[in-house]
């Protein structure tokens, strides 16, 4: 048995896959890590740290359009708390079924020299509050 | 009606805390700590009637649509057919916190009145109050407080909101309350574990708190499992972007307690079978009810930010508070209730250690995810904040599953002092893990975790056939290596269709087609049509192989009567055990070109039979105690 031993084996192992852990955690925290911000937060950066943010806002009521093809959405994206700052975004691809004016969303891409954030995914929040539009009938 | 149902609500609060005090005041003096806590269980008692009152008011507002509460108007409209009427019940915080304490209540009433409270001394009986009665006076407090089900809303609205079509799905109803039955359910072991450890009744004939309250671990560990795995299989289904996990911190924040509780089980076999690691057992069981609650808070509190939080409503700091506070305490309390006797573990090839190291594996996981979750948070404090995205979780996390996953295979053949049950059939389940490596290797599958994991899998089927052949066929044995079986398969599954899926975007006209790996896909027909409630575009696609029909897909998109500006895409998918075959009517244009995006996913059905596997059979050993254990103790 490993009696003589006592704890020195888990030790050891414990040892060793926090070793192995700590690697991949790091590796991970250097390259899959992006800047998660508001739009007001993001104005205050400057663009070359923008080449990887996800960003959080809403979707502003007017301003948003849909290239001929339905390939390309462009629209403004506000900060929750203040909504009169905004960021126009350029979308490449389908918008996602709950995708509207007002929606929340969470967008991830990089910010271009124009000052339009390219995004490269849209993500929009779960309907939990499941608040209908306004009625119109 | 509704002020009577807030009344109940703090009378729970009030007698909770009544109650708690009482139990420990009665602990205080020598003579009280050795009679029975009879005002404490009949305080327990009217608890869960005060609740099931609230509970049934709740109920009958939903059902008769009373939109003069504000709830009811939130969830559910007069359209809403009355099955989801009364499963909007869980649909928001308020209420799905009624749901929670009161599934706690039910669990905490059916324990009272079991044989097995019945064996426990009287000193255990008034701690286990005393822990009981403050979980539910907290829970009374969050419902009256800052979440409160029976608010009224000034003016009452002709017609509810109503509730959104993507959650208008068996799978969506049921996961909410699969996942607070789940958490509700560690809590009588977590009380009654700190109860054992403060009573010092233990050592003195009263049945350890692992073995009595078996029946909740395992039946909260089932529906926790199944809560997530529910989750997960509507994703797929309902969102159209062909995943099952994206790393959400909501999805995160309820796998937290499920990887503890994993945790806890193992190493509570640990204690049952060789009596030790007392103290570890405590905190785990304690920290699986913490988690549970941290969950809560990250998903209702606003702290992270993710496409599934409900923002803020005052219950996150309470919460944290909870949180942080009970863990500091119950680290204290499974101190104390260590054993000093209890002989040290075996060998690091041992079962025993083989099991410790499968605990650390798991907790190593929730630690990580926990860090990576609240890691937006963390970073904010020293600069900007930072957070770490999908990528991450899989380059740290998958090479721990994997490893988990290769313990497994390991583990059974094991000694609890060391060494080997069987060489021969050993032999043969490190053979498998080597053959499907091999050949793996050879069918051009090359990435080292999936590789690993997928091969630890198949070795783990291997393995727990070779066990009830050899261990007999018993409800037992049946049921636990079925248990394994379904991790197994849920890891072969995730290691094929998370990194081995193909996804291909497709733009067709009516009779044109398009390849995605070995499959041609043909635009039959495009078409409009009506559903219930709904009008639909539908493009029906013709799959095909090497020139033979595999199969129709029929994805469509959705207009639903009330929710005008949004369209809902219905996937549609083509069932295999192989490559599931799954396509999104993306979007459509003028000319009619249709855009839809189709992936193969390979073995992903296995996940949804896996965890099926996992999520019922521990109902059929809840009670069962085995003399053929001692067989094979050695």
């Amino acid at each position: 048995m490993s009696k003589s031993l006592g704890k020195t084996p888990y030790i050891a192992a414990l040892l060793l896959i926090f070793c192995g852990v700590g690697a991949l955690f790091f590796t991970g925290i250097s390259e899959d890590s992006a800047y998660f911000l508001n739009v007001a937060e993001a104005h205050a950066m400057t663009p070359d740290k923008l080449k990887d943010a996800r960003l959080f806002g809403t979707v502003a009521e007017n301003m948003l359009a849909r290239s001929a093809d339905g390939h390309t959405t462009t629209f403004l994206l506000e900060d929750k708390d203040t909504p009169a700052t905004t960021m126009p975004v350029l979308y490449s691809g389908v918008t996602p079924d709950t995708f509207k004016a007002g929606a929340e969303v969470i967008i991830e891409g990089s910010l271009a020299g124009d000052g339009v954030f390219h995004a490269k995914t849209i993500m929009t929040k779960c309907p939990s509050k499941y608040k209908k539009e306004n009625r119109k009938s | 009606m509704y002020t009577l149902a807030f009344t109940l609500l703090c009378a729970t609060l009030a007698l909770s805390v009544f109650g708690g005090l009482f139990s420990l005041a009665a602990l205080g003096r020598p003579a009280g700590a050795s009679r029975n806590p009879r005002l404490a269980e009949a305080i327990g008692l009217v608890i869960t009637l005060l609740l099931t009152a609230a509970s049934g008011i709740l109920t009958r507002a939903l059902f008769i649509s009373d939109f003069s509460v504000t709830y009811v108007a939130s969830y559910t409209d007069l359209a809403l057919p009355v099955f989801y009427k009364l499963t909007a019940f869980w649909a928001g915080q308020a209420g799905s916190l009624l749901f929670w304490a009161f599934s706690v209540s039910l669990c905490g009433t059916i324990f009272q009145l079991s044989s097995s409270y019945a064996h426990l001394s009287a000193a255990t009986r008034h701690w286990y109050w005393v822990f009981y009665l403050a979980v539910m006076g907290f829970f009374g407090l969050l419902l009256c407080a800052w979440s409160n089900p029976f608010l009224l809303s000034p003016v009452t609205p002709p017609d509810g909101s109503g509730l959104n079509p993507l959650l208008q799905n068996p799978g969506m109803i049921f996961h909410p309350p699969l996942l607070f039955l789940g958490y509700g359910g560690f809590t009588i072991p977590a009380c009654l574990a700190l109860a054992q450890a403060l009573s010092g009744t233990r050592d003195r004939g009263e049945p350890s708190w692992g073995v009595v309250s078996r029946p909740f671990t395992m039946s909260a560990w089932a529906l926790l499992s199944a809560g997530i795995i529910l989750g997960a299989w509507w994703a797929y289904m309902e969102l159209g972007w062909g995943g099952y996990w994206a790393w959400d911190p909501v999805e995160n924040a309820s796998l937290i307690p499920w990887l503890v509780a994993t945790a806890a089980l193992h190493t509570l076999i640990i204690e049952t079978r060789r009596g030790k690691l007392r103290a570890a057992n405590i905190f785990l069981i304690c920290l699986t009810t913490l988690s549970a609650f941290f969950a809560t808070y990250l998903v209702r509190s606003g702290v992270v930010q993710s496409v599934h939080a409900f923002g803020s409503d005052g219950v996150g700091t309470p919460l944290l508070l909870f949180v942080l506070v009970g863990t500091v305490f119950c680290a204290c309390v499974a101190r104390i209730g260590r054993d000093v006797r209890a002989r040290s573990l075996a060998g690091l090839e041992s079962r025993e250690g083989f099991l410790v190291m499968t605990a650390w594996l798991l907790i190593l996981l929730a630690a990580i995810i926990l860090v990576a979750t609240m890691w937006p948070v963390f970073s904010s404090w020293f600069g900007k904040s930072i957070g770490l995205k999908a990528d991450f979780y899989n380059r740290v996390c998958m090479p721990l599953f994997a490893g988990l996953v290769a313990l497994l295979a390991v583990c059974p053949w094991l000694r609890w002092d060391g060494g080997l049950r069987d060489r021969l059939l050993f032999v043969l389940v490190l053979g498998v893990f080597a053959g499907s490596m091999a050949g793996l290797w050879y069918f051009e599958y090359r990435l080292p975790t999936p590789v690993l994991g997928a091969a630890a899998g198949t070795a783990v089927l291997a393995g727990m056939v070779l066990l009830c052949l050899k261990s007999g066929v018993s409800r037992f044995t049946l049921s636990v290596c079925g248990i394994h079986a379904g991790v197994a398969l849920m890891a072969i599954a995730i290691a094929f269709s998370g990194p081995y899926k193909t996804e291909k975007d497709l733009i067709l006209k009516a009779g044109e087609k398009d390849t995605v790996g070995p499959y041609t896909v043909t635009l039959q027909k495009l078409f409009v049509g009506e559903g219930p409630g709904f009008d639909y575009l539908e493009g029906q696609l013709l799959v095909s192989r090497d020139g033979k029909k595999v199969g129709i897909l029929a994805p469509q998109r959705r207009i639903y009567d009330k929710w005008h500006s949004m369209q809902f895409a219905e996937a549609s998918t083509l069932f295999s055990l192989g490559d599931e075959i799954y396509a999104s009517l993306l979007a459509v244009d003028t000319q009619n070109n249709v855009q839809f995006r189709v992936s193969l996913n390979p073995f992903v059905n296995w996940l949804w039979i896996g965890g099926a596997l996992l999520s019922l059979l521990p109902f059929l050993i809840l009670g069962t105690r085995r003399a053929a254990q001692k067989k094979e103790d050695n």
